[in-house]
């Protein structure tokens, strides 16, 4: 009994303690509170770069990649480009967006960057770029694909520099298919996700303002690893051509190895970027040679800036052929230091400005350039596996089909009023 | 007894004022944030501790149940409704899943409830990630703004710092409640409360509200800190890392949940930026408290101390809470674990 009461007693202490303590806090401002101070503490000729990307967990190959592109543009180049020294801190978010957040707040407040690089994975990137756009810091984003990065969520210091949204890359692809691959009917296999969603909706209108006709569209959960019953329904569909979306990793493999396994035809097949990049044709070996593809990156095109870069990472990796991951990360280098040696030493919107404004001739994209909404307009390859004289596989670009931009031949003004795409909307 | 509650007391109230005054002590806007997101972690870590430590439910879905509060912001913000309409709804969306989590477990134990709690939980993150019409899928909720008044980081931060003590205390109170007797009642003996004409499910079904209406409101802190939502807030990693949080820090002791918050929040937003392998290292501090420290960060930080005093002490062997006794007697465990008092 007496316990209790004491224990009550002390309850009560504690509970006044610490609501004193909170009228004292509240009435009490703190006096110095140092807003982020922005950019202008940073030294002449120096631009410090924050790059954030996935190097541990579930992303950390593509993640590690990306990097890597950064770098070895630097390696090659040397970090000095007229008169300005580039300085990276790479920093680990795990493709998780809170520690994305922390990560971009960690490299803004303390470490004052100028520029930040990255995420890659949709949701982190869009978590960021908003973050960063409110604290007036550029945001570059090499690998990102999401639509929405530079539509819905566009904002002016928010850059795709090294790929293209999801619809943007396919939609190409469907034109294609309709005219020169002389397809009338199409069935399509996306990934059940937003990148899968989109990639099908560019894919599917594509085919169809070219008079194709989409059959039927299946869906697979991205941990699917036994395609077999979907290549079932493939089947089933009895069209003209297959078109397959994943957003890279084992599906792509999964899904062929099934297709294949049972004896279908793969002059039908098309994939997209990433159901048919180089941890695929790894994989896969000799057997898919012909496989059609269609990707904004192309390592086997016929370019001098293309062969530089395949050479320089293959002494790198161990003989390895970049796949698109790298190649974002290189490119986002490359524009960047094609910018400073333009404009000299540029940070903030200047930055950007300098981006958007800027036509990149001869990226080891091809000739690429920005539209209003920072999103990059460039060509877009129909790809096929081919065995190069150094006995690599490589996607081989058929055709191309220069300047696409991410508006599907839509106004801008209508594209952003319709939803984003999912499984019941496709555009 | 009195002396060291005295002393755990003191310690509370220094760690507070530590807490107050770090904005005026020249910490970054950066650390006032990632303390903001410890405390915030350290709240929903609370509420898994709370049912973990009072009623023995293990929940490997509480992730799911921020998620639904934060979408619900979320929603909510995107429709351009005013922060009012928000909170309320976030409670809403938290009270009705809560009740959806606590209707399907409140008929199971340990394991079953562990499955049952990680089910729902998926049913969530799988909501979040292919309803996008409200959802926004894969992508996410972006531009949440928090209340205008909390606007700068400070002001912020002294709100999670409130809320953090106030649901500290609150769960506190409702440990030392009847209604938390009763819990660990169920939590030691089902049968004999069962017996004794509890109705089982309904005091876990309660527990489950309440503990359900803390992690909505670490939900709501979580969207207003980071203006952000997406799937993986809903994720089954992200449940694990809690129940990592709980028992690293300790089960069922008052700070434990903050002090596992702490260790896990550190070492992935700052350690990682020094070593790569950081979930290494992580996964190293668990494996070391599960064998040397059973009882968690603060449940054994307590019981050394209380063996050091003992041995200093010189107290003949054998005697209650002796390291013979404390070995052998399992009850006198639990007592241990059970004193909330605990830092």
């Amino acid at each position: 009994m007496k316990s209790t009461t004491k224990s009550t007693r002390w309850t009560a202490v504690a509970g006044l303690a610490v609501a004193a303590v909170f009228t004292l806090a509240a009435c009490a401002p703190p006096g110095a509170e140092p807003e982020a101070a922005p950019t202008d503490t940073t030294a002449e000729g120096n631009l410090k770069v924050g790059f954030i990307s996935p190097t541990t967990g579930n992303f950390a190959v593509a993640g590690q990649e990306m990097v890597d592109g950064w770098n070895l543009y630097w390696d090659i180049n040397g970090n000095e480009v007229n008169g300005v020294t580039i300085e990276t801190i790479v920093e680990d978010d795990a493709g998780n967006p809170e520690t994305s957040l922390t990560k971009a707040h960690k490299l803004v407040e303390q470490d004052n960057v100028d520029v930040i690089v990255g995420p890659l994975i949709a949701n982190t990137a869009l978590a960021v770029a908003e973050y960063t756009a409110s604290v007036g810091i550029p945001n570059l984003h090499p690998v990102a694909a999401s639509d929405d990065l530079t539509q819905r969520n566009a904002n002016d210091l928010t850059v795709r520099t090294g790929s293209m949204g999801g619809s943007q890359a396919n939609y190409p692809g469907g034109q294609w298919a309709a005219t020169e691959g002389d397809y009338k009917t199409a069935v399509t296999l996306c990934a059940d996700y937003a990148f899968g969603w989109e990639s099908c909706a560019g894919f599917k209108q594509g085919f169809e303002s070219e008079g194709g006709e989409v059959v039927q569209q299946i869906w697979f959960p991205n941990t699917t690893t036994d395609f077999s019953t979907y290549v079932s329904q493939i089947q089933a569909a009895d069209a003209d051509l297959v078109y397959v979306a994943t957003a890279g990793g084992a599906p792509g493999p999964n899904f062929l190895n099934a297709y294949l396994g049972l004896g279908l035809d793969m002059d039908n097949l098309l994939l997209n970027c990433c159901a048919s990049d180089q941890g695929t044709l790894r994989t896969m070996g000799d057997q898919i040679e012909g496989l059609k593809s269609v990707s904004y990156w192309a390592e086997g095109r016929d370019s001098e800036v293309v062969t530089e870069f395949v050479d320089a990472y293959k002494e790198f990796s161990g003989g390895k052929v970049p796949g698109a991951y790298v190649a974002g990360g290189y490119i986002t280098a490359s524009l960047v230091a094609s910018v400073l040696e333009e404009s000299g030493l540029v940070t903030g919107e200047d930055l950007v400005s300098a981006i958007t404004e800027y036509t990149f001739e001869d990226s080891i994209f091809g000739k690429v350039s920005w539209d209003d909404y920072n999103n990059t307009v460039g060509p877009v390859y129909i790809r096929e596996v081919q065995k190069l004289d150094d006995g690599n596989l490589y996607n081989v670009p058929i055709a191309t089909i220069e300047d696409v931009d991410q508006w599907l031949g839509k106004d801008p003004e209508d594209a952003l009023a319709q939803p984003t795409y999912s499984q019941t909307f496709q555009g | 007894m009195n002396r060291r509650r005295v002393l755990n007391l003191s310690l509370l109230g220094a760690l507070l004022l530590v807490a107050l005054a770090l904005p005026y002590i020249g910490a970054t806007s950066f650390v006032i944030s990632l303390t903001s997101t410890i405390l915030i972690a350290g709240i929903l870590a609370s509420s898994v501790n709370f049912l973990a430590g009072q009623g023995g439910m293990v929940s490997l879905g509480h992730a799911g149940i921020a998620a639904a509060s934060a979408y619900g912001v979320g929603w909510a913000s995107r429709q351009g409704m005013d922060t009012g309409v928000q909170v309320l709804i976030a409670l809403g969306v938290t009270l009705v899943v809560s009740f959806i989590y606590g209707l399907l477990s409140m008929r199971t134990t340990g394991i079953y409830f562990l499955m049952v709690t990680l089910a729902v939980g998926m049913l969530v993150y799988g909501l979040a990630f292919r309803l996008s019409s409200v959802t926004n899928g894969e992508n996410g909720i972006s531009g949440i703004a928090r209340p205008e008044w909390m606007g700068t980081y400070w002001t912020f931060y002294y709100v999670v710092l409130a809320s953090f003590v106030l649901v500290t205390a609150a769960l506190w109170v409702m440990g030392r409640s009847p209604f938390g007797a009763s819990l660990t009642g169920l939590r030691d003996s089902e049968s004999r409360m069962r017996s004794l004409g509890y109705s089982v499910p309904a005091y876990k079904l309660g527990a489950f509200m309440i503990s359900g209406l803390v992690a909505g409101f670490a939900g709501l802190l979580a969207v207003w800190h980071t203006g952000f939502v997406s799937p993986s807030s809903a994720g089954v990693d992200r449940s694990t890392h809690l129940i990592v949080m709980v028992i690293l820090g300790g089960i069922g002791t008052l700070l434990g949940p903050l002090i596992g918050a702490s260790v896990v929040v550190l070492v992935e937003n700052v350690l990682s930026s020094y070593v790569d392998r950081w979930p290494t290292v992580l996964g190293l501090i668990f494996i070391f408290v599960i064998l040397f420290a059973r009882a968690g960060i603060a449940g054994s930080v307590g019981k050394w101390i209380a063996r050091a005093r003992r041995r200093a002490d010189h107290r003949p062997p054998g005697g209650r809470g002796s390291p013979v006794s404390e070995a052998v007697s399992d009850s006198n465990h639990s007592e241990e674990m059970n004193r909330k008092d605990l830092p």
